[in-house]
């Protein structure tokens, strides 16, 4: 969309309130989706929800197809579908609802940074880890990526996928770069999170803002995903502020779904 | 050290050591740390198709990308990081991410595929300075890496046309000069007095933007506005290239050195002088009558 289509939108959903039947669109989750969709995903969900804005998760295997930008997740609220987080956050704020208002210029800057962080380095390491290491790939992604098709669909999806992902990878520069140095970044960024974190609640002191949900999102999903092998969980856990900040927010925004997850 | 080590990068022009962001990030850091770095621009080799620039020779290892000689500048103890607290590293690495995803694909933009400026400055440069006949390839193929580079990582599947994701690469831009602003503040450098590697990577993107002539550059415009910026990559420049851009074209090393003796071999002769006066006039006064007194 242009710039003044896209203000023009804002303006429309200003003036809407959250309707009860905002839905949240992702691909299938116990046999389809996959480590970056889910992050992703749940960064959604935590920022939606440390707003207050109730949505309902719908899971479809046709997801990807159904987004605008070709990116999940993507919500579907009245009669607006808007994707990724960044332009969410937008649209939210544009609502009326906002976790980054209390913050001055240099500190939104801050944030800004570091969520530009948490998509350079952990996304692309994640999408790296699953589409271009040919044993993962083997493995797990293209099996579940194309799990929802029959053949021979599911090979050319799958095929095309990594395809892309991997041109990608090449146009960036990160082509060249093997597992092990790649596992070496992400410890990289998991520790500039560390010592950005410290000993606070939250990265901006007392309140959470969308930084805090993108951190969550990648983490918690890096945590809780079984790939094939646990190097990627283990970088983690070795920074224990990161693991209970994830414990924390887990219990403050998803306490009734105790149930279903655990770290 | 036996041997310094030996940059390969692209040349200057414009009042900077050197027109490509990268070869001037290492530059930059490179002054900031100290490092001794004997300067080989590639312009009127073969490397300039052949080679991925900057690159690091020292001793038999090879080094390219910023990221991985900027480390291993450090590893080699010429750590202009050393004073940072482990925050303002994190903070480092934030914003290097950030200049990287919101202000690199508006640099490609403006210099490779806006038509204005690509047909009226970087192509001539680029041809300019390139020998026979890769002077025919090596301005389009740089060209269509920027292109691609751009359309594969912000254009999403609707917007495969370049011209949609202009605007959105643009304003991304601004914003993120406008952030980095915020952040300057009024101080010379990001953290405190001395330049970090913060300092250079925020140089080796500004700098060829503000400084070279670009016949459409809104982005210029927009970063001329915002003067601590304009004024940050000045300072580096007055205080770190412009003394050395003299002494780059001077190619025999020794030739630094002899003066540089010989001034100290004239102090030292003159120290010595002195030291044998005082002598003097000391045991003229230990053995004077009158001045004894005084001398407690």
């Amino acid at each position: 969309m242009s710039l003044a289509a896209e203000a023009f939108v804002s303006q429309i959903a200003a003036a809407e309130p959250w309707p009860e039947k905002a839905t949240l669109y992702q691909p299938l989750k116990e046999d389809q989706i996959l480590l970056s969709d889910s992050a992703s995903s749940l960064a959604v969900q935590t920022f939606l929800r440390m707003c207050g804005l109730p949505v309902q998760v719908s899971c479809c295997a046709n997801a990807e197809y159904m987004s605008p930008s070709g990116k999940v997740p993507f919500i579907h609220v009245g009669n607006q579908v808007v994707s990724e987080l960044g332009p969410i956050v937008q649209f939210i704020k544009a609502k009326g609802h906002s976790l980054s208002d209390g913050l001055d210029d240099v500190q939104r800057a801050e944030m800004k940074a570091y969520m530009e962080l948490v998509n350079n380095m952990l996304l692309t390491a994640e999408l790296y880890i699953q589409w271009c290491d040919d044993y993962t790939a083997t493995e797990i992604s293209r099996p579940r990526y194309s799990s929802p098709y029959s053949w021979p669909l599911n090979h050319i999806l799958a095929y095309q996928k990594q395809w892309e992902v991997r041109r990608k990878m090449n146009a960036i520069g990160w082509s060249g770069k093997n597992l092990e140095q790649v596992y070496e970044d992400v410890s990289q960024c998991c520790q500039a999170l560390s010592q950005r974190l410290g000993t606070q609640p939250y990265f901006f002191n007392k309140q959470p803002t969308e930084l805090d949900a993108l951190v969550f999102g990648h983490l918690f999903t890096i945590l809780t995903t079984q790939l094939t092998n646990d190097e990627l969980a283990e970088k983690v856990k070795s920074y224990t502020n990161l693991l209970s900040f994830c414990h924390r927010i887990e219990q403050t925004y998803f306490k009734e779904d105790k149930g279903s997850r655990s770290v | 050290m036996a041997e310094p080590m030996e940059l390969l990068c692209w040349g200057g022009d414009w009042d900077l050591p050197s027109v490509h962001t990268d070869s001037l990030i290492v530059l930059a850091y490179a002054k900031f740390s100290g490092a001794k770095l004997a300067v080989k621009s590639i312009d009127w080799t073969w490397r300039t198709i052949t080679a991925s620039v900057p690159q690091l020779h020292y001793e038999a290892s090879t080094v390219t990308e910023p990221t991985q000689i900027l480390n291993f500048l450090r590893k080699q103890r010429f750590n202009a990081d050393y004073e940072l607290t482990a925050k303002q590293g994190a903070d480092t690495m934030a914003y290097i991410a950030l200049l990287e995803e919101k202000l690199r694909p508006a640099l490609l933009h403006t210099f490779w595929v806006d038509a204005d400026n690509y047909a009226n400055l970087t192509r001539p440069w680029f041809t300019s300075h390139s020998p026979f006949p890769l002077n025919f390839f090596v301005p389009g193929r740089q060209a269509s890496l920027a292109l691609s580079r751009i359309l594969l990582t912000k254009a999403e599947s609707p917007l495969l046309n370049i011209t949609e994701v202009e605007g959105k690469i643009y304003s991304e831009a601004k914003e993120c000069l406008n952030l980095l602003s915020h952040r300057l503040g009024n101080f010379h450098f990001f953290f405190g007095d001395t330049p970090t590697s913060l300092d250079a990577f925020v140089f080796g993107h500004i700098a060829p933007l503000i400084k070279a002539p670009l016949p459409s550059g809104q982005l210029q415009k927009h970063l001329n506005q915002l003067d601590n910026l304009c004024q940050f990559c000045n300072t580096i420049l007055k205080n770190y290239f412009n003394a050395s851009a003299e002494k780059r074209t001077d190619c025999s090393p020794t030739a630094i050195h002899d003066p540089v003796d010989a001034n100290l071999q004239k102090l030292t002769q003159l120290v010595n002088k002195e030291s044998n006066l005082i002598e003097k006039m000391d045991d003229n006064l230990r053995s004077s009558p009158q001045h004894r007194p005084h001398r407690h």
